[in-house]
């Protein structure tokens, strides 16, 4: 039978007389008879569930309205009016809503903080005498977590999730209903659903995509249609007969709860009864991904299973043998923890395993802040690696998704103290069949301990869909059977469990000369004798190549479209490289680079030129500055740009230091001497910077007084120094009156010296009105005035 | 007043081409620039702030405390049929215009410039996630919103920005202006969002977009770019 929930409180209550701003939660003690009265009228209409009047009963959000401490009371009362109406046939669901807060990390409300005013919230509805639990309308999957461990925590009654979708299809914070229903299905959610945000013709492919991903019943509460602001009033369009036309559609879909969320009226609440009531028995939910087991980030869900493509477990994140990276976790720095994440991500890697093992540091502390760090910045879901019992809470509790716990073995005490953490958290479990005896040597061992494992956290509760099975790697330059007893136990895993597989790979290879080599092959034997989750380091080419190959002949690849597109995709890399310049004339050639901005090649470039006794002059001259010349003119006609004429300085900046280093007493041409300063009050200086940096590369000395630099100060440099040009810049009108005040003090003090500007919002016509010299609109003009300047 | 840290698990690279002034140059150093790019993913560290306010179209005033009347033709223009205003402010930190300024310091000017396009595409993107939450929740209320609007953009004179960086509560994440109006760090955002309500037509799309075609600053160096796409 499709359970039926009531329409809107918060309307029916202003309908009753609430004031707009009031606490609507405050009417349970105030005036209990008129909630009751509502509660009444929905039952009439059919509802068979309905929910309390304490969506915004929680501390945060009664703190608004100075009731904060009012949690208990206001949620008791509320259960006492609804109790009222519903007699005993009809249950109660204690209506649990967001604190309004974003929660950490993304927001500023610490999730153990939200966990406890979740929990304050639910245990006072709970003693009060509700039916079940039903979290709603939460926008962040962290915030539903925090409510639905709160939930668990103190009751066993039934726990009702609703999040809220945009018509994006994702959360506000970006979880999809897929990765939604996959989470908190693991969590123990016993039901979970949708409310409020969209009207029924948006929330059903969200229905859909929920019941794809969970065999949970599903329940969705539309609004009656998107809302519209009209006359200053929030209107919602859709009528109770145009609602109850989705009804036939959302069951088929694989919805069993129904009711209505903002706009939704007893009326329309009879029509979705009437409408559900013809519509039968609930529609059978298709499951689509319950044969693979799934772990999750906050919006991304990898698959894992036979007949799925490969997913790589990306290793690197271990400190294990690394000193730098563990004197950096040590000293909390985790820049580089980052940064090994983002590159195996670009490297390929589907999950991140990481490892924060250092010794004498408090794992738990690292584990939790690696986890909430990656979680900002990587989509894909971590493995959290660890024999750390606390380190392993610190990282599942934090973590916005459904991790991958590695790993599990037949030890008792892993087992009893991992298995109940996974079940609390949602969290999948890499079965690695070791026990108390040993490493098991054959492949049948293997699975006996494997089976073992299996067993004990079927019996914790977990469920079929939680497990990833490792086939041990053992070292084969010390046992001649490793490789075929591990490549045994995966045919083994398939041929008795189905879960999906995984290992070490590198293990294999210790000891042996080309390690790579042999983990690539032993890789492709794998993946042909079932493994689907490999863990290794993404980095290694030769099995990045065997992996792309593997994934054709296994039929993942369909048609080598995706391993072919790659070789095109190198091959074009391959045939753009310059080739080596063939002139016999090292001038042209040093010209060349610096145009093309070879930085590497310069070095040798310059150096043989001083052997074929070219003069710095010459080299200077004819290969140098023409070069920058050429740049310059290309820079000016649109033919090149700022980031190539850059690259070009840096090349001249590379030469000009071999020289020096190699004659360091030839003399180099100075054209002369400028002073340059962002004005005062003025912040910005990337234009000033490129200009120095161009006008040092074509031989000017540069004093660089920085930015936000008093006039005063630029003319005592530009007498200390003897100053041919200043350069002055200045980004935001605010700033530029600075530019006029300094180009007075100049002259005022009797200096000779010539001035330049230049900046976003100077133009010509300004320049020449507060007295300068030239003006540059870019760093290439810049030069070519300073120039001109000089040549006056 | 929410407080959010967006994530940015990626920079769009095709964007930090584009504010590096590499839009025709869609083959220059490619590994550089995602070098550059994944560089800044490390070194930003986003956060945002905004409130909403009931606004007075006819007076051009936002009713917060105190009061703020807009002025600026262009700004009162874009946002004639809001009738309630989201002020925000979104910084991607200081850490990321420190290493701009080593590179050029260490002689590393076309990484300095590429990463101070990435930090400004980096900006732009956590802007573009609140963005897209004020836009979620103003429809939860019947509001459409329009595109924001920055004090700086046309008419709208930069003195401005220490009120508006108050009534985003800006300083709460960090942001604070100089005597000259600046926001510091520099790869910060203050904008508005204009909240219409659904039975009222936006303006001509022109004034809901603000774009170069559309704006009055003929010499700013990005609109060369973009013009010239």
């Amino acid at each position: 039978m499709i359970k039926i929930f009531d329409g809107a409180m918060g309307t029916m209550l202003q309908q009753a007389g609430l004031a707009a701003g009031a606490c609507p939660e405050l009417w349970n003690l105030e005036k209990p008879e008129a909630v009751t009265a509502i509660h009444r009228q929905y039952i009439e209409h059919g509802a068979n569930i309905i929910e309390t009047n304490t969506f915004g009963a929680n501390r945060i959000k009664l703190a608004h309205y100075g009731l904060a401490d009012k949690v208990q009371l206001l949620n008791t009362a509320a259960v006492n009016a609804a109790r009222q109406a519903a007699g005993s046939a009809v249950k109660i669901a204690g209506s649990v809503g967001p604190t309004g807060k974003f929660i950490a990390p993304l927001g500023e409300l610490a999730f153990e903080d939200a966990y406890q005013v979740y929990k304050e919230q639910i245990s006072a509805l709970t003693s009060a005498g509700v039916d079940m639990i039903l979290i709603e309308t939460i926008i962040d999957i962290q915030e539903m977590r925090a409510a639905l461990l709160a939930a668990k925590a103190v009751t066993d009654m039934t726990v009702i999730c609703q999040l809220s979708f945009g018509s994006d299809g994702r959360t506000v914070t970006g979880t999809d209903p897929v990765t939604a229903a996959i989470l908190l299905d693991a969590m123990g959610a016993d039901v979970i659903g949708a409310n409020c945000s969209l009207g029924p013709a948006q929330l059903l492919p969200i229905a859909q995509a929920l019941a794809s991903a969970t065999t949970r019943p599903i329940s969705i509460q539309a609004n009656a249609g998107m809302p519209q602001l009209i006359n200053g009033e929030t209107v919602f369009p859709m009528g109770p007969d145009e609602m109850a036309a989705w009804v036939p559609k959302l069951i088929q879909a694989g919805v069993s709860y129904l009711g209505g969320c903002c706009g939704t009226t007893p009326a329309h609440i009879k029509a979705i009864s009437l409408a559900a009531a013809k519509s039968g028995m609930p529609h059978q939910q298709i499951c689509l991904h319950n044969k693979t087991t799934a772990v999750t980030s906050r919006s991304k869900t990898v698959f894992m299973g036979a007949n799925l493509p490969t997913v790589i477990i990306g290793e690197r994140i271990n400190p294990t043998g690394r000193k730098q990276l563990s004197a950096d976790i040590k000293a909390g720095n985790f820049a580089s923890v980052k940064k090994e994440a983002l590159q195996q991500i670009r490297a390929g890697a589907h999950i991140l395993d990481v490892n924060m093992g250092v010794p004498g540091i408090n794992q738990a502390a690292a584990m939790a802040q690696a986890v909430n760090d990656l979680s900002m910045l990587v989509d894909a879901p971590l493995a959290i690696d660890t024999s750390d019992t606390e380190a392993l809470e610190a990282g599942l509790r934090i973590y916005p998704g459904r991790a991958l716990i590695n790993s599990v073995s037949a030890e008792p005490d892993r087992l009893e103290q991992f298995l109940p953490l996974a079940k609390k958290y949602g969290a999948a479990i890499l079965c690695l069949p070791l026990s108390d005896k040993g490493v098991p040597a054959t492949a049948s061992e293997r699975v006996t301990v494997a089976r073992h494992i299996i067993h004990k956290a079927l019996e914790a509760g977990l469920r079929p869909q939680d497990f990833v099975l490792d086939a041990l790697v053992l070292t084969v330059a010390a046992d001649e059977h490793a490789a075929a007893e591990t490549l045994k136990t995966l045919r083994l895993y398939r041929k008795y469990f189905g879960y999906p597989t995984t290992m070490g790979l590198s293990n294999i290879s210790y000891g042996l000369p080309q390690r790579e080599l042999v983990n690539a092959s032993f890789a492709a034997m794998a993946l042909s004798a079932g493994l689907d989750a490999p863990i290794l380091n993404p980095y290694n080419p030769m099995m990045k190549d065997t992996l792309a190959t593997s994934a054709v002949l296994l039929g993942y690849d369909r048609s080598g479209r995706s391993y072919s597109k790659d070789f095109a995709a190198r091959q074009a890399v391959a045939n753009n490289k310059p080739e080596a310049q063939q002139s016999n004339d090292i001038l042209s050639t040093i010209r060349q680079a610096v145009i093309d901005g070879e930085k590497e090649s310069i070095v040798p470039l310059v150096r043989q030129a001083i052997s074929q006794n070219y003069s710095t002059i010459e080299i200077t001259d004819k290969a140098l500055t023409a070069a920058m010349n050429i740049i310059g003119e290309d820079f000016g006609a649109g033919r090149c740009f700022l980031p190539q004429v850059l690259l070009s300085a840096e090349t001249m900046r590379a030469a000009f230091t071999t020289i020096k280093e190699t004659l360091p007493s030839a003399q180099t041409a100075q054209l002369g001497t400028v002073v340059l300063a962002t004005v005062k009050g003025d912040i910005h200086d990337l234009g000033k910077n490129i200009v120095a940096a161009l006008l040092e590369n074509n031989g000017f000395k540069v004093i660089d007084l920085g930015k936000d630099v008093a006039a005063e100060t630029i003319v005592d440099a530009v007498k200390q120094h003897q100053a041919d040009v200043v350069g002055l810049c200045a980004l935001m009108t605010t700033t530029m009156p600075q530019i006029d005040q300094t180009i007075k003090l100049i002259k005022d003090s009797g200096i000779t010296c010539r001035t330049m500007v230049g900046g976003a919002v100077l133009t010509a016509e300004y320049a020449q009105q507060a007295g300068a010299d030239a003006y540059a609109s870019d760093g290439v003009t810049a030069v070519k005035q300073a120039k001109k300047l000089i040549a006056r | 007043m929410p407080i959010y840290f967006p994530t940015l698990t990626s920079i769009d690279i095709a964007e930090t081409r584009r504010y590096a002034g590499l839009a025709k140059k869609p083959d220059f150093q490619t590994t550089m620039l995602e070098a550059i790019c994944f560089e800044a993913q490390l070194l930003a560290t986003p956060r945002a702030s905004w409130s909403i306010y009931p606004y007075d179209s006819c007076r051009g005033l936002i009713l917060s405390q105190p009061k703020l009347e807009l002025t600026g033709k262009s700004i009162k223009k874009h946002l004639t049929a809001a009738v309630d205003i989201a002020v925000l402010s979104v910084t991607v930190g200081e850490k990321i215009e420190q290493t701009v300024t080593d590179y050029f310091g260490q002689g590393r000017y076309t990484e300095a410039l590429l990463l101070d396009a990435a930090a400004t595409t980096a900006v732009e993107m956590a802007a573009d996630q609140i963005n897209s939450i004020i836009v979620q929740e103003a429809q939860k209320n019947g509001l459409t919103a329009i595109s924001r609007f920055s004090p700086g953009y046309d008419d709208w004179n930069i003195t401005v920005q220490p009120t508006i960086l108050q009534l985003s509560q800006g300083e709460t994440i960090g942001i604070t202006t100089t005597s000259s109006c600046m926001l510091i760090p520099r790869k910060s955002i203050t904008a508005v969002i204009g909240l219409l309500p659904t039975d009222v037509k936006p303006n001509p799309p022109e004034h809901n977009n603000h774009n170069c075609q559309s704006c009055s600053q003929d010499d700013c160096s990005f609109r060369k770019e973009s013009i010239n796409d």
